[in-house]
């Protein structure tokens, strides 16, 4: 059993399994209190191996991850399954289905882009400001590529990413941005959660700008998606 | 017809978002999205079961519009709807 601190709260892991504890050392804190504890039963881990020839450990942090993700919108936090790059201090978003290319993308921007780091590569969680703005943090689970850091940075922009044979980006419209945002946040649990989640879904379509990046992978597409998205 | 009680609408943007919450959203993944009226006549449906002249004679007591009009609206938001599968 341990505490960890994900987007400013703090939650209390009782693990059985000591793969958790690796992945989450970075994000440690001192001391028992917690504003919520997460455990996962026998029943689940069972569950989640029919995904897969994977681990006990890295099924109990899998279901961990997703306890704590239904409970994180009562603290105005939740997950967007995302790759996001932290720039001289501002957080760029990048969001795609699955396979379509994110990693390779956030390697580009890496490559091309002076200053650029991963903030995390897959699950970061977002936190609602009081003014309405979002800041986009690390947290323990970043993918297969294992991007991250324990680091965060206000959110600057979103932008979906789609396969093109040329490199073009253009703002997305607010229509857009609902469907495409829908099947990359974790709306799952109670109803009081899920609606949480909602309302801060509705925050997050006015948040930032949001544009559609069509791109073929070269480094002229991540400095398209740079010049286009950078806070100046 | 009446709406399963395991969703929550919420206003997202300028449109509404229906969810599945709680068993129901194991099994039904996705989202319902509906314009105003849409979301008006589901609030009713979800507070009990409606036939759609009742929803037709709510549309006309709350906006201004032809009666044909209004069973128009209901007819092709309700048969949405049913292909959803979001009816008890």
């Amino acid at each position: 059993m341990f505490v960890i601190e994900l987007a400013g709260v703090r939650i209390r892991i009782e693990n059985r399994y000591p793969f958790i504890e690796r992945q989450c050392r970075d994000f440690m804190c001192e001391g028992e209190d917690a504003a919520f504890a997460v455990s996962v039963t026998n029943d689940e881990i069972v569950e989640e191996q029919k995904h897969g020839e994977f681990s006990d450990g890295y099924c109990e942090s899998i279901c961990l991850y997703r306890h704590i993700c239904e409970e994180l919108p009562s603290y105005n936090v939740f997950l967007m399954h995302s790759s996001v790059v932290e720039v001289d201090g501002y957080a760029y978003a990048f969001t795609a289905k699955s396979g379509v290319g994110k990693s390779t993308h956030t390697a580009l921007w890496l490559k091309n882009i002076p200053n650029a780091r991963v903030l995390n590569g897959d699950k970061p969680l977002y936190r609602l400001e009081s003014d309405g703005s979002l800041t986009a943090f690390g947290t323990p689970w970043n993918g297969k590529e294992n991007w991250g850091e324990n680091i965060s940075a206000p959110l600057a922009a979103i932008c979906f990413i789609e396969r093109g044979l040329e490199n073009r980006i253009t703002p997305a419209t607010e229509d857009d941005v609902i469907g495409r945002l829908m099947h990359q946040l974790y709306l799952r649990g109670s109803r009081q959660s899920v609606t949480q989640q909602l309302m801060l879904m509705d925050a997050l379509v006015r948040a930032v700008p949001y544009y559609v990046l069509e791109c073929n992978i070269s480094d002229e597409a991540a400095l398209l998606a740079w010049n286009t998205m950078r806070k100046s | 017809m009446q709406i399963n009680h395991d969703f929550t609408i919420q206003k997202v943007g300028a449109s509404y978002v229906a969810v599945p919450v709680g068993e129901t959203s194991k099994t039904f993944h996705g989202m319902v999205r509906l314009n105003e009226t849409g979301a008006f006549l589901w609030k009713l449906m979800a507070e009990k079961d409606c036939t759609e002249e009742e929803l037709v004679d709510a549309l006309l007591a709350e906006y201004d519009v032809s009666r044909e009009v209004a069973a128009n609206d209901v007819h092709r938001i309700v048969e949405q709807l049913k292909q959803n599968n979001i009816f008890i």
